[in-house]
Formats: C-alpha cells, sequence, structure tokens
C-alpha cells in the first residue's frame, strides 16, 4: 500500500504498488482482502472485495494501480484505514472488461455511485482515440459523494454531472441526463455501470432509443476466478452467466433484470 | 529438508502430502492454475457431478457472515460425462485427482459411481451424501442412518475405487453415521460438509438466501468440525480427511492430531487461491521442526490428560 486518501462522501483513493501487474482492460477487476496483511490470517470478515481498477501508473517494471472505493461496511472500513507500506492481499486483473469501440463511433458512458470507478479507464481510451468526442454522464446523491470528478474533467470528454439533490449539476438522476441525451438521435454506443436499479433502467432506456447498450455488473462474488459460483447473473435466454468469468461486462440485452441481486 | 516423509495413504490413494482441496470450492482444478502448483498439495476433490449438467439457485447463492460465509449454490456442475471428456484431461497427470458425486436417488448415485469408475484416472470418490442446500437429495441420506447405509452399499457394488463418504454434520450423532459407512464398506470418511444456516436481511425483512438456508463454511465451523473428527476417530477405525474451516497449516494439524489421515482446504482457496501450497508445505515445517520423519505419525497423536473427560 503507498497511499490513501480519503476524498470525502466516504470515498476513497488507494494507491497500491502491484510486483507482476500485467496491465489491464477498462472495466476489469481485482479481489481485494479487506485490511492489511499480517502474520495471522484475518477470519473476519472474511471475503475479499471485487473492486473495479481505476488506473494504473507503469514506471519501468514497477506498476502502481488505484482503487476507489466507498467506505460503507467493515470491509471497506479495513481497507480505508490501511496504512503505506502495509500489505495487502490482491487477485487481479479479472473478468472480462468493456471492448473499447472502434474509431469513429459515438461512445456514451453512464455512471452512478461506486460505478464512477469501473468506467474511468474506458472514458480514458475512448478519449485518445481520434472521431466524435466520448460523452460522459456521472451521477450521485451529492456533490461530496461524487467520486473522481476532477480526473473526468481532464479528460478530452463532453461531461455531465447530475446529482439528486442538486448540489452539484443538474438536480436528479443520471438517468434524467441520459434520456435528454438520447432524444438527440444521435448514434452512441452505452456503456454503464452503477446500482442494479440504475443499470436496468439505462438498459431500458437505451433499449427504447434503439442503441446498443453494455452493462458491467456488480455481484457479490466470494472468488472472483469462477469457483464459487456465488455471483450468477440470470440471463435472458435462461440459464445463468458468472458476472466474474463472463462478465462483469455483458450486453444488457442479454440479462434478465428480473431476479438480478 | 527431505528428512520428511510428507506422503499419507488415505483410504487406499496413496497422496504426496496431506492436503487436499474441497469439493465445491476448487472448480475442476483448472481454475487455480495460474495461483499454484498443483503438484505442491496432495490432490483435488473436484466440483460434485451429477448424471446430467444441473444448474444452481437464483441469486443471491452466498452471504458473508462472522468468520465465515453461507451458500446454497445447489451443485451447479457440468454433469459426469462432461468432466470425463473436458475437464478431466485438462489437469496433469501428476495432480491426484478425487471426484466427487451427487444425486436425488440411489440408482443415479450408483450410475454416476459406475461411470466415473470407468476412467483411470480418477485416484477415488467421495460421496456427497450431505449437500445442506438441495430440496430432495443429499441431506436426506446425510441425516437417515438406514437411507445412508444403503446408499453406501449400492455405491459400493457399483465401482471398485477406494470410496470416501462425505458426512453432513446436521445430525444428532455424527459417529453413528460412520458407523453405518463403515459396515457398508466405505473405505473412509470425509467431515464435515457445510452446517445448515440462514441469515436475514432486517431491511427488507427477507432471508439473504434465495433458498432462505444455505451452508455455513469457513473458519466459524472449525471447532465444529475437529470435534466431530475427534468423535469419529474414537468410533470407527476407517480413514478419516478432515475439513472445515482450514485456512492454515496450523489448522490442519489441529484435525491430523485428531485423527484425520488427510484435510481438505475449502472456503480459504476463495480468498487466497494459493493456500493450499502453503498449508502443505507448512505441515512438512511443523513435521521437519519437531523431528517428526513421517507426517503419518502426526495422526491422532493428540496428547489427553489421564482422566479428562470422554468423547
Amino acid at each position: 500500500m503507498l497511499q490513501l486518501t480519503h476524498e470525502g462522501g466516504g470515498n476513497q483513493r488507494l494507491v497500491i504498488r502491484v510486483p507482476g501487474w500485467p496491465g489491464f482492460d477498462p472495466g476489469q477487476f481485482v479481489m481485494l482482502s479487506p485490511g492489511a496483511l499480517s502474520g495471522v490470517m484475518r477470519s473476519d470478515p472474511l471475503l475479499p472485495r471485487p473492486m473495479a481498477v481505476y488506473r494504473e501508473t507503469r514506471s519501468g517494471d514497477d506498476c502502481e494501480i488505484e482503487i476507489l472505493f466507498k467506505r460503507h461496511g467493515r470491509g471497506t472500513a479495513l481497507l480505508a484505514d490501511s496504512l503505506p507500506g502495509q500489505r495487502l492481499r490482491l487477485v487481479g486483473p479479472l473478468g472480462r472488461g468493456f471492448q473499447v469501440p472502434g474509431a469513429g463511433e459515438q461512445a456514451l458512458l453512464v455512471a452512478g455511485g461506486t460505478g464512477v470507478a469501473s468506467i474511468r479507464e474506458l472514458a480514458a481510451r475512448c478519449a485518445e482515440q481520434a472521431g466524435p468526442m466520448p460523452r460522459v454522464l456521472l451521477g450521485a446523491r451529492s456533490a461530496v459523494d461524487l467520486m473522481g470528478l476532477s480526473d473526468f474533467e481532464t479528460l478530452e470528454v463532453s461531461l455531465g454531472v447530475s446529482t439528486e439533490d442538486g448540489s452539484l449539476g443538474r438536480e436528479g438522476r443520471v438517468t434524467d441526463l441520459l434520456e435528454d441525451v438520447l432524444a438527440k438521435d444521435e448514434p452512441f454506443r452505452v456503456y454503464c455501470c452503477g446500482p442494479t436499479p440504475m443499470m436496468r433502467r439505462v438498459a431500458e432506456l437505451a433499449e427504447a432509443a434503439g442503441r446498443p447498450c453494455v452493462v458491467s455488473l456488480e455481484n457479490p462474488m466470494a472468488c472472483g476466478f469462477g469457483v464459487c459460483l456465488g455471483c450468477a447473473a440470470p440471463m435472458r435466454a435462461g440459464g445463468y452467466a458468472l458476472v466474474c468469468r463472463e462478465g462483469p461486462v455483458f450486453a444488457a440485452s442479454d440479462l434478465s433484470w428480473e431476479g438480478m441481486p | 529438508m527431505s528428512a520428511v516423509d510428507t506422503r499419507v495413504n488415505l483410504a487406499g490413494i496413496e497422496l504426496r502430502n496431506p492436503v487436499l482441496t474441497a469439493s465445491g470450492t476448487f472448480g475442476y482444478g483448472t481454475e487455480f492454475a495460474a495461483f499454484l502448483d498443483l503438484r505442491e498439495i496432495g490432490g483435488l476433490v473436484a466440483k460434485s457431478l451429477t448424471l446430467k449438467p444441473r444448474f444452481g439457485n437464483p441469486p443471491p447463492r452466498i452471504s458473508e457472515t462472522a468468520s465465515g460465509m453461507l451458500n446454497a449454490i445447489s451443485l451447479e456442475n457440468v454433469g459426469v460425462e462432461s468432466f470425463l471428456s473436458e475437464k478431466l484431461p485438462a489437469l496433469p497427470d501428476e495432480v491426484t485427482v478425487l471426484a466427487s458425486i451427487f444425486e436425488t436417488d440411489i440408482g443415479r448415485y450408483a450410475e454416476v459411481a459406475r461411470r466415473l469408475g470407468e476412467s483411470s484416472r480418477i485416484a477415488g470418490l467421495e460421496l456427497n451424501a450431505s449437500c445442506p442446500h438441495v430440496q430432495s437429495g443429499g441431506i436426506e441420506f446425510g441425516q437417515d442412518p438406514g437411507a445412508l447405509g444403503e446408499l453406501v452399499s449400492r455405491v459400493r457394488a457399483a465401482v471398485r475405487l477406494p470410496l470416501l463418504v462425505k458426512l453432513s454434520p446436521n445430525v444428532t450423532d455424527i459417529a453413528e453415521m460412520a458407523r453405518v459407512c463403515e459396515a457398508e464398506g466405505a473405505d473412509g470418511v470425509s467431515l464435515i460438509n457445510a452446517v445448515q444456516a440462514m441469515d436475514v436481511d432486517v431491511e427488507r425483512g427477507r432471508p439473504v438466501l434465495s433458498n432462505v438456508l444455505g451452508g455455513l463454511s469457513g473458519p466459524a465451523i472449525l471447532p465444529i468440525a475437529l470435534r466431530m473428527v475427534w468423535q469419529v476417530y474414537h468410533a470407527v477405525s476407517l480413514p478419516i480427511c478432515g475439513i472445515g474451516g482450514i485456512a492454515t497449516a496450523e489448522d490442519a494439524l489441529k484435525f491430523m492430531l485428531c485423527g484425520a489421515t488427510a484435510v481438505q482446504v475449502g472456503t480459504a482457496n476463495y480468498l487466497d487461491p494459493s493456500v493450499s501450497g502453503r498449508v502443505a508445505a507448512g505441515i512438512r515445517s511443523y513435521a521437519l521442526e519437531r523431528g517428526v520423519a513421517r507426517v503419518a505419525d502426526l495422526v491422532g497423536s493428540l496428547e489427553v490428560p489421564s482422566g479428562a473427560p470422554g468423547r
């Protein structure tokens, strides 16, 4: 662990040096065990937490990765209390992330809550491409809750922000912003991460507008690599898919939102 | 370092060391190849197989609890034929593989066993008579001595491979269940499976798991498992494979001292996919430090003061 910054609203920015880090695709995640490692195994809380990789910084063979997360339970509290120099257990990068849209394709990224952390890398890679400037819509309960805003402001993207209490950007939900953007009838491809009800609404709006949409699911999981089978997501065609291995990014049209945890 | 012989013989299965990985927590083995040299462990017990492929329960399927987790996956698996044709050949030859069987009636159990018995690649079978979150099937066999006896007898007749029976902790007298297995020709017993349990979401006023009931696993159940291994060790002469919350060599050694010939690492594989190799190495170090020539000599070596209460 190199650095931890409290960013307001319970949001934390964790910087970790990861020996042998192989690089990552936008939308991939790591399993981060709660709290620093010591000589004694921690049994409570027991399970690692899935966390999106926010950004990586390479210098030679060394790599630092950033994780943005919100302190809201015992596991994230332990992570938020870890100190520089302590060792953390991390397994990753895991999962199948977002496919970066081709040059010339118009990307529309929509994120709410901690889902913002899952789309920053995608926004950055879209911004580097020639062609139409990607649009990014971010939503939070309140201005203080919005994570990573300054990082998005430095990207070559067209940024829209909404807060439920109106303390920043437009008052309301990010899906309200999305409705306005979709009404412009541009050929957007929609990329989304956030709370399940929000993703479901985004998927419905995109489908109604005839726009392709992918979502990154955040189902609870114990392992992250396809063995606990805890993260199963119901599919429209029947049966289940593992969020950790077949996802976390899915075409919204493949999912069955009924029964999604 | 070569002074310690780490090999054990579990119910006729030669293991290079006493550490296996528990069924349902280790997939079909290949999922762990990126994290662990599978030759560092004694072997693996693959995910329980049914005659036909099987989907699991709707989500939520898992939930974290104090020092443990609940699961109600319901034995999702690829089916015995895909296991034999696809999963098994993907594992290196040096890896000792035990297959686990689950079914909903005795005839189907025996049929899965017979199919697996045709493979020379499988070192032994573990009969899962005790899944705590399937509505009909395992647990009925695991909780009724008469039904368990009949199941073991029929599977025994169907297959010549070494046969371990995985016992349910959700019984009044675990020793009685072990005696039944011994009487019906099992070669060993594995214990314990997950402890039947549940949790409640107070905000929503609903059970946490879609299946309502699930199986509790992880460090929370270790002392229960240890007690049961100790009781079974004194009730039967069958070899025991100890399971329940093992995450360190110290945990594994507790089971061996109480009478387990080998152990299985389960839930800990989720949080630390290379942990089983370190458990094996730690057992070896313990024996080396104490001048124990054979790890097998540790089995049942618990010293209980004379006059201590019975078991």
